[in-house]
């Protein structure tokens, strides 16, 4: 869901350039053409309509001559302004201040018009009036006389003619031009809309590949679709993932191979260990009566020979880890006999402040619980101070077991490496007398204890009063770590 | 950012003149060929009508053939009718200056007119409804062209040769 509206809120920024972009396009350009082809259509409309109606009222005149009487009376004005009124319009005689109308509203003449008319040329102008566009026509009437040359009689014939049809033809061309742009606009955002999916769904893509991958999916490919610039993007992608995949199964083969190298070796020196631990115990068992140096290289050889097989025990340990073989033996204990049990064996029973409260009963592996006490607490004999103490206590699902010391604590600079392997706290000690691996099979021991998903722990940390506190916690029903989905 | 702001005012402008633009515009005067001009029946003589010569056709008896030079301004210096007057046409020819009689001028070019009536106290306004008058029925009569400049001779001597001031 959330990745979805990622993608949604990053998609939308780009589809709505798009679409914004191919919708100005689209409306610029019809508008463009709409608003060009309009105004030329409106003129050619008017210009025609106008010429028209100027040769229809010249057509009329015509008619009204020979002029027989001039001056004119006004029943002769008003015949001739009947004579060329229609249902399209009226017509305006005038002779000097006599005027005969075929309407009885007031003619809109203006005085452009009239000064036009006045200079002897047939004059019209389009006005407005009461909203209603308006042609108004007007001319002199001349006499001609034979030999070509003609004189104005003093009547002027205006004609006034409504404009409104050729205004709702007019009117249609808008209409139609405002539905193209509309159109237009539509077409443009499902085509914005179109090119913006062709191009957000490879980014889409693209975004989850990179995400898997990082996610840890080396094997993550895009499918590349075409030739353009998102097509060289996903070739580019695939081309880095299986670099990436090749050189990290470099790694890990590597990395196996130097496991398998130390685990093989392991098992090697064990046999002929087997029988220098055997030689050892004679020498032991000689060292007292042998003289001076050969007695302490006697003892020194035994010793060495000890702490080697301890190393050597816990690198084959270490490297089950490794390889994901190591299996619980899971069985229902007492925890309290169960550490008790470990601190006898040791010899530690004595000098062990133990806070055990029994009958707490937890299906776990024995001896896996039996190594990490022990580690915790020779641990804490070795690098802390007594008294050392190991507090036992449980909850519903899970036991804490707390081992914790008297000494110094451990540094800050420390604990984030105290469970590594081979980790020396005190440069200084070159030798220590354990094998530096006993933190970090304990952690491996507890984290191998899993329940619902969540594995054991084991935490480093230091008491508010001084003192380094190792706390350990375990399900109280694990199960193995291979029976939970595989997951390592 | 202030690109796009700019864009867009353009396109706003574009569509508030489209808006506006629509329908039939009102325009300014359009010119186009003379006036109509058409025949006339009847004999044409000049008035005054606002300070200026205008022309009055009457009603003859006899349509045709069209009333001689001289006739006509006989008939001119009759006056303005009733009909006339009404309608704001005056007259400043004085009625004694008929008889006239019209022939080619013979110096030159146009028609001679010798009325009996003394011409150089003529108004030029009378003048011209002389001039205007005469032209015209020489045009009618086919005697000569309505342009043609016309001389008034009277017992008192001779005004300059004139073409009639309207068209």
């Amino acid at each position: 869901m959330t990745r979805w509206r990622w993608a949604g809120t990053r998609a939308s920024g780009l589809r709505l350039r798009l679409v914004l972009a191919f919708a100005l396009l689209g409306v610029t350009t019809t508008a463009v053409v709409a608003s060009v082809s309009y105004v030329q259509a409106r003129t050619v409309i008017l210009q025609l309509a106008q010429d028209a109606e100027v040769a229809s009222l010249t057509d009329q005149i015509a008619k009204l001559y020979p002029v027989v009487n001039l001056p004119p009376t006004q029943e002769d004005l008003d015949l001739m302004a009947q004579r060329l009124s229609d249902r399209d319009g009226y017509a305006v005689v005038r002779y000097r201040d006599l005027r005969g109308q075929g309407a009885q509203v007031r003619a809109p003449l203006t005085p452009e018009v009239q000064a036009a008319v006045a200079d002897g040329r047939i004059a019209w102008q389009r006005v407005s009036r009461d909203g209603v566009p308006t042609l108004l026509i007007g001319t002199q009437l001349r006499i001609e006389r034979p030999d070509g040359s003609s004189v104005p009689s003093g009547l002027e014939v205006y004609s006034v003619r409504s404009l409104a049809s050729e205004q709702r033809s007019i009117d249609r061309l808008a209409t139609y031009a405002w539905l193209t742009g509309g159109l237009s606009l539509i077409l443009a955002v499902l085509l914005a809309l179109l090119a913006a999916r062709g191009v957000l769904r490879p980014v889409r893509e693209l975004g989850q590949a990179a995400r898997r991958l990082g996610e840890g999916d080396l094997s993550t490919r895009l499918t590349v679709r075409g030739v353009d610039e998102l097509a060289d993007v996903a070739r580019t992608f695939n081309d880095t993932a299986g670099r990436l995949e090749r050189q990290v199964g470099e790694l890990r083969r590597m990395e196996a191979d130097a496991r398998r190298f130390v685990a093989d070796v392991s098992h090697e020196l064990r046999t002929p260990l087997a029988a220098m631990t055997a030689v050892t115990d004679v020498l032991d068992e000689e060292a007292d009566r042998l003289p001076g140096d050969a007695g302490r290289a006697a003892r020194l050889v035994s010793q060495e020979t000890q702490s080697l097989t301890q190393l050597v025990n816990d690198l084959i340990e270490v490297s089950r880890f490794d390889s994901g073989t190591a299996r619980l033996a899971l069985d229902d204990i007492d925890v309290a006999a169960a550490v008790t049990a470990t601190l006898r064996v040791r010899g530690w029973a004595e000098r062990v402040r133990t806070e055990l409260p029994p009958g707490v009963v937890a299906r776990l592996d024995p001896r896996r619980l039996d190594v990490i006490v022990a580690n915790l607490v020779g641990n804490a004999f070795r690098h802390g101070a007594e008294p050392v103490s190991v507090r036992l206590s449980a909850e519903e699902d899970w036991i804490t077991i707390e081992v914790s010391d008297h000494g110094p604590g451990l540094d800050q600079q420390v604990l984030p490496h105290v469970f590594d392997r081979f980790y020396k706290a005190d440069t200084a000690r070159t030798r220590s007398e354990g094998s530096g691996l006993g933190l970090a099979i304990a952690w491996e021991n507890a984290r191998l204890h899993r329940r619902a998903g969540q594995s054991g722990r084991l935490v480093a940390g230091n008491a508010p009063t001084g003192g380094a506190v190792f706390t350990l916690r375990l399900p109280r029903l694990a199960s193995d770590t291979a029976d939970e989905a595989g997951v390592r | 950012m202030s690109g796009r702001r700019a864009l867009l005012v353009a396109v706003g402008l574009l569509f508030a003149l489209l808006a506006t633009g629509c329908g039939v515009r009102p325009s300014e005067v359009i010119n186009g060929r003379p006036a109509v001009t058409g025949p006339s029946e009847g004999t044409g003589i000049y008035l005054i009508a606002d300070g200026q010569v205008a022309l009055v056709i009457r009603q003859t008896k006899t349509p045709s053939p069209p009333l001689s030079p001289a006739a006509t301004l006989a008939l001119l210096a009759k006056g303005a009718s009733e009909t006339e007057r009404s309608a704001g046409l005056t007259s400043e020819v004085p009625a004694d200056l008929v008889p006239a009689d019209v022939g080619p001028t013979v110096d030159g070019p146009g028609v001679t007119v010798t009325v009996a009536g003394a011409v150089l106290p003529l108004s030029p306004l009378a003048a011209d409804q002389l001039v205007c008058t005469v032209a015209d029925a020489v045009a009618r009569t086919a005697q000569g062209t309505s342009f043609a400049p016309v001389t008034l001779v009277g017992p008192d001597g001779t005004r300059p040769a004139r073409t009639c001031p309207l068209a």
